[in-house]
């Protein structure tokens, strides 16, 4: 086909999932497991439409399509714009099939809800979906925020969706609080950026900035937008919301927000400052992200290394890991790009498993706290089978997808001799692994600590059940196919970020393409095993100490996570404050 | 003045961010966010005015006045305007979804002490 008709369903991508969301709670009078069934097949539709570009995006060809054809004239866009890159695509890619992989685990697990329950629960879910699919392929910064929102009405819908659950009330009022600051960030941001460039339009944008270098109103904007991002993404001092929702939330969703709703926070960062903000303060940005990067990561370890909670140790988790995507976009070298792109789909793939995990044990036992739990793995051998699967992932240990992914990272950092964030990954890598096999040996292997095994519940479902396997395939097999997802993959996703002008260029003309990069990756590199086995030699007695300090540590940490909302808009201000203040000096 | 506007805009933002930072009670903090989304929307259609410009409405033109002549500057910036309009619906989305809420933690916790709803720390 060509580009220009495959760019002409682009539109198509978002829309068949929103229309089948506002379907969703009238068919459910119909029959209880219509909407699950109409959720599924409309984001496998959106799935299949967007593989049909995949060939022509992933050759290195932008798809753009303006709605109702107001093409940009003389550089000038007056209409929205829709464009796929390679690093959009991927996104876009990975929602729509994980989207469908997690509503068919809801469908079995929570299939005895009422008809209204589930209507509502899976038009909510197809939102999102569409939301992050739409964030990613937008071209349009208003277009960004109004995404962004979108998929941020319904996250709070479905954090608050069981509330029968009290605590799902106090986390959805936390996430209300800190998302809506961080929405008045970007807003203010991109009203800031369109006063100072005269111009919505990415590429425009983009062609506007790179004529003059530095200019203050510009900063501001983006030091807001970067914040305001990083807010949805949970790095560091922006992370109040992100452990209370993901405790809080019924597996599922967990797996939802966590797999695929936080990694928009990361994909709108490297679309804005490596596609549109790209020219005289590339320098100050990369540093800002480092740092942040490298807190998040290390910070977020140590966290989740004292939780007794299992999901508010994956989720903690799961700030450690957006702190690693940030640093392998700040390392901004081809393997380091290619490195974040690999690992934003092995952390949708493993953390979205974990979660699961997670979920299912709850769905069957009622335990939700490590010390309740203990010797599972005899009664549920399949989950503790892809539990350890998605702990061996996250830890890097081959054959498992997170050993490309996490090698690449350290590799572009060694390479550039950046030797504190080298370090600092490998200290968060080492916490990382020390925690979740804590989790994992507490969960399943240990005996159980109230000196009986939970009581069995209800049944693992069909669904549940496949969903797993489902996810521990899709890890080994990023895993062991590293050549083919890098060349088809992640390197054309870093060749999109690496020439700006490229994107730029291509939204403006309404399609365009862009040169390739060469990525390799070395998978019997002395240096990457030998990371591998120090790592599992140093995590070891750190899960050990863990375990000793555990409530004392967490006396600590409840000093720093109080609970109170009033603090955590404070973390998330003072933040903000500090990236305007970098960015704009 | 348009300055005025400026600091008027700061000083509701700055206003409702104390609400939120330093409030406990919910319904502060609600107000708080909604008097900083207010400042927003004042700060944008500042950003929007042109000393001496007429409303960006082309049909049906101030007497003596032009419609291409409209067009070609003495107007308020519609993109502005309309960024606004769009953010007010959204904030009124929020809002209702933030009430629902408060209303369902009173109902459960019976207080509006965000220091009594305080259950996920750590």
């Amino acid at each position: 086909m060509s580009t220009a008709l495959l760019g002409s369903l682009l539109p198509l991508t978002v829309a068949v999932p929103i229309v089948a969301a506002a379907c969703c709670p009238i068919v459910a009078r119909r029959s209880r497991r219509a909407p699950m069934l109409l959720s599924v097949v409309a984001l496998l539709a959106s799935g299949a439409l967007l593989c049909c570009m995949a060939p022509s995006v992933y050759d290195g060809h932008v798809l753009v399509h303006f709605m109702g054809h107001w093409v940009p004239v003389q550089g000038h866009a007056l209409g929205i714009s829709f464009a796929a890159d390679a690093w959009g695509l991927t996104y876009a890619l990975m929602t729509a099939f994980l989207g469908a992989l997690l509503v068919l685990s809801t469908l079995s697990e929570l299939g005895e809800l009422g008809p209204k329950e589930l209507g509502g629960y899976s038009c909510l879910f197809l939102l999102l979906c569409a939301a992050l699919i739409g964030a990613a392929l937008t071209g349009d910064l208003f277009n960004l925020f109004v995404w962004f929102e979108v998929a941020a009405l319904a996250s709070y819908a479905l954090t608050a969706f069981f509330l029968e659950r009290a605590i799902a009330l106090e986390a959805a009022f936390k996430v209300l609080v800190l998302t809506t600051i961080a929405s008045f960030a970007i807003f203010l941001g991109a009203a800031l950026v369109y006063s100072s460039t005269g111009a919505l339009d990415l590429g425009e944008i983009e062609r506007a900035l790179s004529g003059r270098s530095g200019a203050p109103v510009a900063l501001v904007a983006l030091g807001l937008l970067v914040g305001g991002f990083a807010t949805k993404a949970g790095i560091l001092p922006f992370h109040g919301w992100l452990p209370d929702a993901h405790e809080a939330a019924p597996g599922p969703v967990s797996a939802l927000f966590s797999g695929l709703m936080v990694n928009l926070g990361v994909v709108a960062i490297a679309r804005l400052v490596f596609e549109v903000f790209t020219t005289g303060h590339g320098h100050d940005v990369l540093g800002l992200l480092m740092v942040l990067g490298v807190t998040s990561a290390v910070g977020g370890a140590l966290l989740a290394l004292v939780q007794d909670d299992l999901k508010r140790l994956l989720a903690y988790d799961t700030i450690s890991q957006m702190g690693v995507l940030l640093v392998g976009l700040a390392s901004a070298s081809a393997t380091g790009l290619a490195g974040a792109s690999y690992h934003l789909v092995d952390h949708a793939l493993f953390k979205a498993l974990l979660f699961l995990c997670a979920g299912s044990i709850v769905h069957m036992t009622g335990a939700t706290k490590l010390s309740e739990m203990g010797g599972l793995a005899k009664r549920y051998p399949l989950v503790a089978a892809a539990f350890v699967v998605g702990v061996l992932s996250i830890s890097g240990v081959p054959p498992f997808n997170g050993y490309v992914s996490l090698g690449l990272i350290h590799e572009a950092l060694r390479s550039r001799h950046e030797l504190t964030p080298f370090v600092a990954m490998l200290v968060s890598q080492v916490v990382t692994m020390a925690a979740l096999g804590r989790a994992a040996w507490l969960a399943f292997f240990a005996p159980p600590a109230r000196g009986e095994v939970p009581p069995h519940g209800q049944d693992l479902r069909a669904g549940m059940a496949a969903a797993m396997i489902a996810l521990s395939a899709g890890c080994l097999a990023f895993g062991v196919l590293p050549t083919v997802v890098l060349a088809h993959v992640a390197a054309p996703a870093a060749a999109a970020l690496l020439h700006p002008a490229g994107y730029a260029g291509a939204v403006l003309a309404s399609g365009g393409s862009i040169p390739p990069v060469r990525v390799s990756f070395d998978y019997w590199d002395p240096a990457a095993i030998a990371t591998v086995v120090g790592t599992v030699v140093l995590a070891v007695p750190c899960a050990v100490l863990a375990g000793r300090v555990g409530e004392r540590a967490r006396a600590v940490t409840r000093r720093l996570q109080t609970g109170s909302v009033n603090d955590y808009a404070g973390y998330l201000v003072g933040g903000m404050v500090l990236t305007v203040a970098v960015l704009a000096r | 003045m348009i300055v005025v506007n400026y600091l008027a805009s700061v000083t509701l933002l700055c206003i409702g961010l104390y609400a939120v930072l330093t409030k406990r009670n919910l319904l502060k903090i609600v107000m708080g966010l909604s008097l900083m989304e207010s400042s927003t929307y004042l700060f944008l259609l500042s950003l929007a005015y042109r000393a001496g410009s007429t409303a960006p409405v082309l049909l049906g033109p101030p007497h003596g006045e032009s419609p291409s002549a409209l067009a070609h500057g003495d107007v308020a910036d519609p993109v502005l305007q309309n960024i606004c309009l769009t953010a007010i619906v959204i904030g009124v989305a929020v809002t209702g979804v933030f009430l629902a809420v408060t209303v369902r933690i009173v109902q459960h916790y019976r207080t509006l002490d965000a220091d009594r709803v305080r259950e996920l720390r750590g």
